[in-house]
């Protein structure tokens, strides 16, 4: 059953990677404007939620239901799920060299626009756009010229992803280990985007290895995934509590290794 | 033999009266070159029945055709039209010197071996030279233009002298219109730290047969940074040959084919590392769609006194169809034992995981599909060191590209 006050919902979700079974049974239902915070051990299936959800070849889904803004996720193309507002921020961004990040960006809020009905922008408008995006992130605007991510450093690239998430304002963004690799500064700039786009109305998945970036973003709910389920919830103080204890107290038997890339 | 050879020696053998000893003595190796077949292993996959049915003739008079526009690019012109050159730059800056003879480099440069090489020493009316004096830095690029017009057989050679310092840029620009055979060979010697920035565009090429070659020969730090777009026609077939001649030479070789159709394009990138402390980089990319088919052989040849050579190789290739095809063949030969060399060749789909990434963010998978493969060679362009001809080049690309996608 389908609730109008869910934006994503996940029933029963059981997924796998190379007939190997990762996702075994997650639920989760997000509310408009929500932020939960997804932490586990290596290997408990939280890269794999992500790419699950946005469709990625390679990753079968066994069973379960998901459904965005009340629309069957699994039964949409990757672009098409893009199109119905989710983003997917990936812990390592792709580089591709000889496709400027400009033609790139605007390549997919065309896209996203022609989609939705929407009047297409001019190239003019969308510099503007583009520039005003690289700011807000502290990026060079020398770096839309480039290649996507090309020789672009770790802190770079996850800015660009957040530039990205900014120009083409999803509904749900999944911000997969978005602060793996970053330091401090850089972490807060990312944080600081990422809350920049926090209107009560979009939702976020934090997947996260680590506490500290919760501690910029603020989420309502932390779950914990352990061998492809979520086996704890709680506020934002079950985070703190991890960070202290570990993730041993939650699960007593060891997890499968997971696949990822 | 073939009866277009046959011919193309009676040609010869009518006008050698004029001859210098060397073409001459091209003629002589000439009528002892056997016809490449399947089992000539330099024609192996390229075969020369579009030479062998050809229709073209050689011209008495020139067609009047004028070269492609480039904006923002102000050149030097030296134009040959169906064979014959045509007109010469008016003025010609300090330095740079233009005369119709035969130097004493030619035939120095370019190997001997190939039947096509030795049909243009023997039938190749004017030979142009052209010298850059020591020390002299041209700013105008110089465009040698070699324009067929329908039905017409052409043979052009272009022999190119940069003495120590000097430095100047070539662009080799072939144009044929309908059914047209041309050989087009240009010799280069750079000198003791002199630097040449060359192209070779083959972009209007409809159903021709051309055959020709660039050849360089590097002396002490010599630089060389070229770059060869062409796309594929009834048969094209370029020969590169970098011979670093001297210690501390440079070169670096950018190419790039786009086949469709039945087109059919080869190129054969020879590199001799003669001396010692010497470096070459080489990347060819190429895309072959419809029933398309390319010919890639590299081979580089380090001699036993080139230590410390650097060299690299890179061929990769996509196939846009199950029924294009690509053969290719990097070939290492290394007599030095103190040398870095690396060679790879690849042909393959597109990128899983950047058409994944340009998916999730809405762009649909054939357009992802077209900005990677265009990404896939716009790469290189990015590294011409002309950006006026880089950008002037972009846009034809891009119609090829949306050409080949239709099918």
């Amino acid at each position: 059953m389908s609730n109008e006050n869910v934006l994503l919902s996940i029933k029963d979700l059981h997924a796998s990677v190379e007939e190997k079974n990762i996702l075994k049974g997650l639920n989760l239902d997000i509310k408009p404007g929500e932020v939960h915070a997804i932490m586990g051990p290596n290997g408990a299936g939280k890269s794999t939620t992500g790419y699950v959800l946005s469709g990625r070849d390679g990753y079968e889904v066994d069973s379960g239901e998901v459904t965005l803004a009340g629309e069957n996720l699994l039964e949409m193309e990757v672009e098409e799920r893009a199109r119905a507002g989710l983003f997917l921020a990936f812990q390592y961004p792709v580089e591709i060299p000889g496709v400027s990040n400009l033609e790139f960006l605007k390549a997919a809020v065309d896209a996203q626009r022609e989609a939705r009905g929407e009047e297409a922008v001019t190239s003019a408008e969308f510099l503007k756009m583009a520039k005003e995006a690289c700011k807000q992130v502290n990026l060079p605007v020398s770096f839309l010229k480039r290649g996507v991510n090309e020789g672009f450093s770790g802190g770079e690239k996850k800015r660009n992803e957040i530039m990205q998430m900014m120009l083409l304002q999803p509904k749900l963004c999944i911000l997969d280990e978005t602060d793996s690799g970053l330091d401090i500064d850089a972490m807060q700039v990312v944080a600081n985007g990422v809350n920049s786009q926090r209107d009560g109305e979009r939702s976020f998945i934090v997947v996260t290895h680590y506490q500290r970036l919760l501690d910029y973003i603020k989420p309502d709910f932390v779950h914990v995934l352990a061998d492809g389920k979520i086996v704890k919830s709680g506020d934002a103080s079950l985070a703190k509590e991890l960070e202290e204890q570990g993730y041993a107290w939650i699960q007593s038997e060891p997890t499968e290794d997971e696949l990822e890339d | 033999m073939s009866e277009w050879l046959q011919q193309a020696i009676a040609r010869a053998d009518s006008i050698q009266d004029g001859f210098s000893d060397q073409r001459a003595a091209s003629l002589a190796l000439l009528k002892d070159t056997k016809w490449p077949t399947r089992k000539t292993e330099a024609w192996k996959y390229t075969p020369l029945r579009a030479v062998e049915r050809t229709t073209a003739v050689a011209k008495e008079e020139p067609a009047e055709l004028a070269p492609v526009a480039i904006d923002g690019v102000d050149f030097l012109e030296l134009t040959f039209i169906d064979g014959q050159l045509i007109s010469l730059p008016e003025e010609l800056p300090e330095g740079l010197t233009v005369e119709m003879q035969e130097s004493t480099l030619f035939g120095s440069i370019k190997p001997s071996r190939h039947v096509f090489g030795l049909v243009n020493d023997v039938l190749a009316a004017d030979v142009a030279v052209v010298t850059v004096a020591e020390g002299v830095s041209i700013a105008q690029p110089l465009r040698i233009n070699n324009l067929l017009s329908e039905g017409s057989e052409g043979h052009i050679r272009v022999v190119v002298e940069l003495k120590a310092n000097a430095s100047l840029s070539v662009i080799e620009n072939g144009e044929g219109y309908g059914a047209t055979l041309a050989t087009a060979f240009t010799e280069y010697q750079i000198g003791a730290q002199a630097s040449l920035e060359h192209y070779r565009f083959a972009l209007q090429v409809d159903d021709n047969v051309a055959i020709g070659g660039c050849h360089f020969k590097l002396l002490e730090e010599a630089k060389l940074n070229s770059s060869i777009i062409g796309f594929g026609s009834a048969l094209q077939r370029i020969d590169t040959d970098i011979i670093h001649a001297g210690e501390k030479a440079d070169a670096k070789l950018n190419a790039i084919y786009l086949l469709d159709g039945q087109e059919l394009f080869d190129l054969h990138a020879t590199v001799e590392h003669e001396v010692p402390n010497c470096t070459t980089e080489e990347n060819i990319r190429g895309i072959a769609a419809d029933r398309s088919r390319a010919v890639f052989n590299g081979r580089i040849h380090i001699h036993r006194d080139a230590q410390k050579t650097l060299a690299e190789l890179n061929n990769r290739n996509l196939l846009m169809s199950n029924k294009a095809e690509i053969n290719t063949k990097p070939e290492l030969e290394i007599y030095a034992d103190d040398v870095r060399c690396a060679h790879g060749a690849t042909v393959a789909e597109i990128d899983k995981k950047a058409l994944y990434y340009l998916q999730t963010r809405g762009v649909s998978r054939s357009q992802a599909q077209l900005m990677l493969s265009f990404g896939f060679i716009n790469e290189l362009i990015d590294q011409m060191p002309n950006e006026a001809l880089a950008e002037w080049v972009r846009p034809i690309i891009r119609d090829r590209f949306a050409q080949m996608e239709v099918k």
